[in-house]
């Protein structure tokens, strides 16, 4: 099976939030119990991600230069082509796997022990840990239906054709067509997903505004440098069975240098 | 619709009016999406920014309640440019139809008003006819009484600066909404509009709609693929369901229900059938009594007889207006004492619902069909009322859903697609059909031991198989009609006659259910050779599966399609007639008949003098509303009813200045019994909520996510505020006014519960329909303290 990918073309997309819903159907998740949300205008729900939730379209009203956009944006892991999730799973085998081939990155449940390292490094703090039963959870690329000959749930129930499925080089050019299509109307689009990160993401947004339009998504994806540091504080560990509790240690030392540096860095620059 | 959801992708222009398509038809956007690929414009008019605008090429923010003024701008640019379609115009509108010179119009009120009646007498709204009574014509346009002279009359009143004030609507904006839309005035181009509640949901509905068809007459987008108008229904089965006569003026088939005056069959049918002079025209109703006749039959079948009028007796004849607001005021009158409702929820979705709630609790019983216990079910449960003290007696029959029953349902395109039953219903639910079924059988038991008039019960013609589960299959086939006289399936509404020897329960579905099959359960994905999505054996639509009607308009009198790239039918000569596309609307060669066939005068009606309240679409005022008509001193419809009963309270703008409208969204559906029982929707519109612009918000000190009082003259609800860009105030005249928005999905039963928008919408309905004026109301917003 060829690499496949995944095209979000933001001018399409109605919010109808089908996808959400058709992600919570194929993956057999719960609602969550909400309310009124009103730091998103109230029309988006739940506020973020959660093991309940793999798919989430954002909702954001911009007004600029006396127009007025509305923009949707459908939050979900990016599976990307080179995933810091992958490497920073400590659990051998490895419990975030990574079938390459296909460009598809799923949690293993009954490798994972929900240390939280794959949430730490992903750029995006895409996977949740579930606490409740000590597990990590992200975006499956409805693994069961893509290597079974199927599209995923999203890409199946989208209305309108803001979410497309396919060969990955294929999706590419088509994210390319997208954007120059958004060009000639006079606009200023962005694909992101094809070269953040250097290597790029297997789901790819062509967004017909700027990056800053979107205030949480991030303009320059980075993972931290620290994950290096990371696998060596833990080596010594590797000894004994890994537990989430050890590997949140490791987690909370590490976060307790950052900030002890970030200070140090202000105060420098104070 | 006229056209049908794929045929949007054909549009060079949309124009979504009265509708939120993207939030409440979303799949309609999987064919406007294709149609901007390949080009088209989109114009989202709404008086609030939707998730419809956020997609559109040009957003035009109108006051609730002014689209005639609107698209009376529009109309006139139009007019005053030359943007219109003279060719079309000329061929198959009745624009060069010459009136009655006593005909006119002053100051809001058109020739022959009855101020104490609220009624018009029409006689001068007619055409002026020849020697043989054939309407006449100028075709140079010219003459002071033609219709097109007159229209120009009318419209050159709605002057950019006029609509402007009256709308909110920038005047620039306006024209450019007239220029974009304007474009597809050229011959081979073509504009859709798509509508809703948005637009009939007024006391000026019906006139909103016909303004629409106006335009697209000027523009020569009728008949023609990516244009038409249309309606974008409800609910997925409501066209099937008005089809079949939901409603109370009508019987199947779109056939007046009998009037009181009709008091004999030969009355009936001579009031009722039209004539028509013209040899062009193939005036289609003139065949109303074979379609009457065949329907008696289907009811009665061997009882009817010429003899006996077909049991034309048996059917009531009506006096009064028995629409959704008359019922309910009579119920609370007493007068109606038991109600049996099926699949709809009045106490959420009725206009005035704190009246309609007291209205139920007058009842004697009340049964109602539905798949949960709704807020109507559940009446007495009202947290605001005490239980103790209501009488009536409520039976609730859970009813299957539509995958847990075989059947049929209409598309707003009007394609009937069969439905196979996919899951059995759960424990004792049951489907529609059954219930009727039983109920049926029932009533005819009882009526055959006596009672007041039983014959229309004991005598209708009523066996749908010996199962537990009556055959659906058979009532298809019934609707479909039979040859008496051979027992066969009839195979086309031409069939039918006026002697009773055939029967069918719905003439215009005549033709779905032949002896070649039931023609619904098609599933063939193979276009037609002119490929434009017609999709003729997906399905079946009415009439004779015509996929566009009025289709012969969208050649010249010659045959020749006016759009070669997107063809409809197009003639290829007397052997092969109109070969490779939709079913032509008649089969007669190009230029034998007039192509508007289902009008006497054979002509797309620009001066419709058929309806109540004019011949043109005028501007009035919604009942409430914050400012004075300036279009003339009639402030409001004047043959609306207006009901001044108790309960029926108007507000004023002294005390209600704020316009309020209410609304739907993507996540719940109608009165919500179905969204707001399912707990991934709840999950994402968990709460009833109000939309305001900011500046109301900062006048009143509310900030996003506070909890807000929404008064009226009729009720008071608390929301959660959203304050939003989305709605800004609309400057009228120089003063801005605030306008609120709504959803109306709320009530006190299901997993999200919330007041109900409908407990604030006024009794009030259009002059045509008496559809509820839901969408244009006055209110005052507070923040709710505690």
């Amino acid at each position: 099976m060829a690499e496949k990918g995944i095209l979000f073309d933001m001018e399409k997309c109605i919010a109808c939030r089908a996808c959400q819903v058709a992600c919570k159907q194929w993956n057999e998740l719960p609602a969550e119990k909400t309310t009124f949300f009103a730091a998103a205008g109230g029309y988006q729900n739940p506020i973020g991600l959660s093991p309940k939730t793999y798919t989430l379209v954002k909702f954001y009203e911009v007004e600029k230069d006396n127009r007025l956009r509305w923009l949707f944006r459908v939050q979900r892991c990016f599976h990307c082509v080179d995933p810091a999730c992958v490497k920073a799973c400590p659990v051998s085998p490895k419990a975030m796997t990574h079938l390459k081939d296909q460009g598809i990155v799923y949690v293993n449940k009954d490798l994972c022990i929900g240390c939280g390292a794959c949430h730490e490094y992903c750029p995006w703090n895409t996977p949740q840990i579930d606490d409740t039963i000590g597990k990590s959870t992200k975006c499956t690329f409805c693994v069961d239906r893509v290597t079974n000959g199927l599209e995923p749930a999203c890409a199946k129930a989208c209305t309108t054709g803001a979410i497309t499925f396919g060969d990955y080089d294929k999706i590419k050019m088509m994210a390319q067509k997208a954007s120059d299509r958004l060009k000639k109307k006079g606009r200023n689009p962005v694909i992101y997903g094809e070269k953040e990160l250097e290597t790029g993401m297997h789901k790819i947004y062509v967004l017909p505004e700027p990056l800053d339009f979107y205030p949480d998504l991030p303009k320059s994806p980075k993972v931290s440098e620290d994950l290096g540091f990371f696998h060596e504080l833990l080596k010594p560990l590797g000894k004994l069975t890994l537990t989430a509790a050890l590997v949140g240690m490791v987690l909370a030392k590490i976060k307790e240098k950052k900030n002890k540096d970030k200070l140090v860095s202000k105060e420098e620059e104070g | 619709m006229t056209n049908h959801w794929i045929d949007i992708k054909n549009a060079d222009c949309i124009m979504i009016i009265g509708s939120n398509a993207a939030e409440n038809h979303p799949i309609s956007f999987k064919w406007v999406t294709e149609a901007m690929d390949n080009g088209a414009k989109l114009i989202s008019v709404d008086p609030r920014f939707t998730r419809t605008s956020a997609r559109a090429d040009l957003y035009v923010p109108i006051r609730s309640g002014t689209d005639i003024a609107f698209i009376g701008a529009v109309i006139n640019y139009i007019l005053e440019n030359n943007l219109y379609n003279k060719e079309y115009l000329v061929d198959h509108t009745t624009v060069s139809f010459l009136v009655n010179p006593d005909f006119g119009f002053k100051d809001g009120y058109f020739t022959g008003y009855d101020k104490n009646k609220r009624l018009y007498d029409k006689s001068s709204w007619q055409y002026q006819l020849d020697e043989n009574g054939i309407p006449k014509m100028d075709k140079t346009l010219m003459d002071p009484n033609c219709v097109f002279q007159l229209l120009k009359k009318h419209y050159s009143r709605y002057t950019l600066e006029k609509v402007s004030g009256i709308t909110g609507a920038p005047p620039e904006m306006i024209v450019e909404a007239a220029k974009t839309y304007g474009a597809t005035g050229a011959k081979d181009k073509s504009g859709t509009i798509m509508y809703a509640m948005g637009t009939t949901q007024h006391t000026v509905g019906t006139q909103n709609v016909r303004s629409y068809a106006m335009l697209q007459l000027l523009l020569g987008n009728v008949g023609v693929a990516g244009g038409g108008i249309n309606a974008l229904r409800g609910e997925s089965n409501v066209q099937g369901s008005t089809d079949m006569a939901l409603l109370f003026h009508i019987l199947p088939g779109y056939l007046k229900t009998p009037r009181a005056e009709n008091q004999t069959l030969e009355q009936y049918l001579e009031v009722w059938t039209p004539r028509s002079n013209d040899p062009k025209s193939a005036n289609w109703w003139q065949h109303t009594p074979k379609y009457m006749v065949s329907l008696l039959k289907a009811f009665w079948r061997d009882k009817a007889q010429k003899e006996n009028e077909f049991c034309y007796q048996y059917l009531p004849k009506v006096g009064a207006n028995y629409s959704h607001i008359s019922m309910f005021e009579a119920m609370y009158d007493g007068v109606i004492k038991g109600l049996i409702c099926m699949g709809q929820n009045p106490a959420v979705g009725g206009p005035n619902v704190y009246k309609e709630r007291k209205a139920l609790q007058k009842l004697d019983w009340l049964v109602a069909v539905d798949l949960w216990e709704t807020e109507t079910a559940a009446f007495w449960t009202d947290p605001e009322v005490d239980p103790k003290k209501i009488k009536t007696e409520v039976f609730m029959l859970p009813a299957a859903a539509s995958m847990e029953k075989e059947g049929s349902i209409t598309n707003s395109g009007r394609w009937m697609q069969w439905r196979y039953m996919a899951v059995h219903p759960p424990g004792d639910t049951k489907s529609d059909l059954w219930i009727l079924d039983r109920i049926q059988k029932e009533l005819k038991k009882l009526y055959a031991q006596g009672g007041t008039f039983p014959d229309p019960i004991v005598h209708l013609d009523w066996d749908y198989g010996k199962a537990e589960e009556p055959d659906v299959h058979l009532v298809a086939k019934e609707v479909n009609g039979y040859d008496l006289t051979t027992g066969k399936l009839v195979a086309s509404f031409a069939n039918l006659k006026d002697d009773g020897t055939t029967s069918s329960g719905n003439w215009l579905y005549c033709n779905s259910y032949t002896e070649n099959g039931n023609m619904a359960a098609r599933r063939d994905p193979t276009d037609a050779p002119n490929k434009i999505g017609l999709y003729p054996n997906w399905s079946w639509c009415w009439p004779v599966n015509r996929r566009i009607i009025y289709n012969r308009a969208s050649c010249d009198l010659e045959g020749n399609p006016y759009a070669p790239h997107k063809w409809v039918i197009k003639w290829t000569g007397p052997d092969t007639k109109w070969k490779g596309g939709d079913v032509p609307d008649g089969g007669w060669p190009p230029g034998d008949k007039y192509s508007f066939i289902m009008k006497p005068e054979g002509h797309a009606r620009l001066f419709g003098f058929g309806l109540a309240d004019g011949p043109f679409p005028e501007h009035y005022e919604p009942l409430e509303s914050p400012v004075k008509n300036t279009m003339s001193s009639a402030q409001t419809n004047p043959t609306i009813v207006i009901w001044t009963k108790e309960l029926d309270q108007i507000g004023t703008a002294k005390d209600f200045p704020i316009i309020a409208t209410t609304y739907r969204v993507t996540e719940h559906w109608q009165a919500g019994q179905m969204t707001r029982n399912n707990p991934w929707l709840v999950e994402l519109m968990p709460d009833m909520f109000v939309e305001m612009s900011k500046s109301l918000a900062q006048a009143k000190n509310i900030k996003n996510g506070d909890k807000v009082k929404i008064m009226t003259a009729r009720d008071s609800i608390v929301a959660y505020a959203v304050v939003t860009d989305r709605f800004k105030p609309f400057k009228l005249n120089g003063k801005a006014y605030e306008q609120i928005g709504l959803p109306w999905h709320y009530g006190f039963k299901g997993l999200a519960r919330g007041h109900s928008a409908n407990r604030l919408t006024p009794n009030v309905g259009d002059a045509n329909t008496m559809i509820p004026e839901y969408k244009a109301f006055l209110c005052d917003v507070k923040k709710e303290v505690g």
